[in-house]
């Protein structure tokens, strides 16, 4: 049963609970960032989760959607990210899919080690950091299918959290 | 986010408070570089009012903290609390700006 969202924000497109996973459709704009990030926590507020976890489950959303937005999204275009968060037993689940630039964050180019830091990279830290507090990380691209709705992802991320 | 600072004898006190993420960093990262680097004094850094740290907070802390190295200062962070602490590690941030648990152990660390 669809929950609709009640408060629609400059950030959400869309926001409901369906059948117990959060589901989300996010905007292209920076406040989508913060704005989805209540939506998380309000989600997860039921869950018992401790401090570390919920706090990785931040970071991962945050990190994500926001490199989606600067970095795969043309500046002010109406593309979107549609985000589906399902609470499993030991995990809570994150799928990202997006229509914007064809992106494989595991093909990033990994973190180096921190040796010092004259030399410390300042820059690309967040998807490293994303790889190393998920359990498991899964990105599929896809063929551009518009689904009733008109969106067609070329991007599905799927990201798993150890809770 | 909020920040204040003072000094502690000759080290410089930042308290950071509030969220460390993409929104918080922009509000805070001009006055947090203003605040330690010019004097090049040896600076102790509070988290323990910082509820959320990811990318853009670490970019802040690695910078801010290579730019008073060049002037032959250091920083030393503590009172993270789990989630925070739990980021700075799995950051491996600890190897290069040292950690504390309290105020007096970094001072310790800062000499």
């Amino acid at each position: 049963m669809a929950k609709p969202s009640h408060n629609e924000k400059d950030g959400i497109r869309s926001s409901a609970v369906v059948d117990g996973r959060l589901e989300l459709v996010l905007n292209n704009r920076i406040a989508a960032i913060e704005d989805g990030r209540c939506r998380l926590v309000e989600f997860l507020a039921d869950r018992a989760l401790g401090d570390v976890a919920h706090h990785r489950l931040e970071v991962v959303f945050e990190e994500l959607v926001s490199n989606i937005i600067r970095h795969g999204f043309t500046m002010h275009s109406a593309q979107s990210i549609h985000v589906r968060v399902e609470s499993k037993p030991g995990l809570v689940e994150f799928t990202f899919e997006d229509d914007g630039w064809p992106f494989n964050p595991l093909e990033a180019k990994p973190s180096e080690p921190l040796t010092s830091i004259e030399t410390a990279r300042v820059g690309g830290l967040g998807i490293p950091l994303v790889a190393k507090l998920s359990a498991t990380m899964r990105y599929e691209r896809l063929a551009p299918d518009a689904d009733i709705t008109g969106f067609a992802p070329n991007n599905r991320l799927v990201v798993a959290v150890a809770t | 986010m909020e920040m204040r600072h003072d000094n502690v004898g000759d080290v410089r006190r930042v308290v950071l408070v509030g969220r460390l993420d993409t929104a918080g960093v922009d509000v805070v990262e001009t006055r947090f570089g203003a605040a330690i680097v010019p004097n090049g004094k040896n600076t102790i850094v509070d988290l323990s009012g910082v509820t959320f740290l990811a990318s853009m907070g670490i970019r802040m802390l690695i910078s801010t903290t290579r730019a008073l190295s060049r002037k032959g200062g250091r920083l030393v962070m503590f009172g993270a609390t789990p989630g925070v602490h739990d980021v700075i590690e799995t950051a491996a941030l600890t190897d290069i700006i040292p950690l504390a648990s309290s105020e007096n152990d970094a001072l310790g660390l800062v000499g």
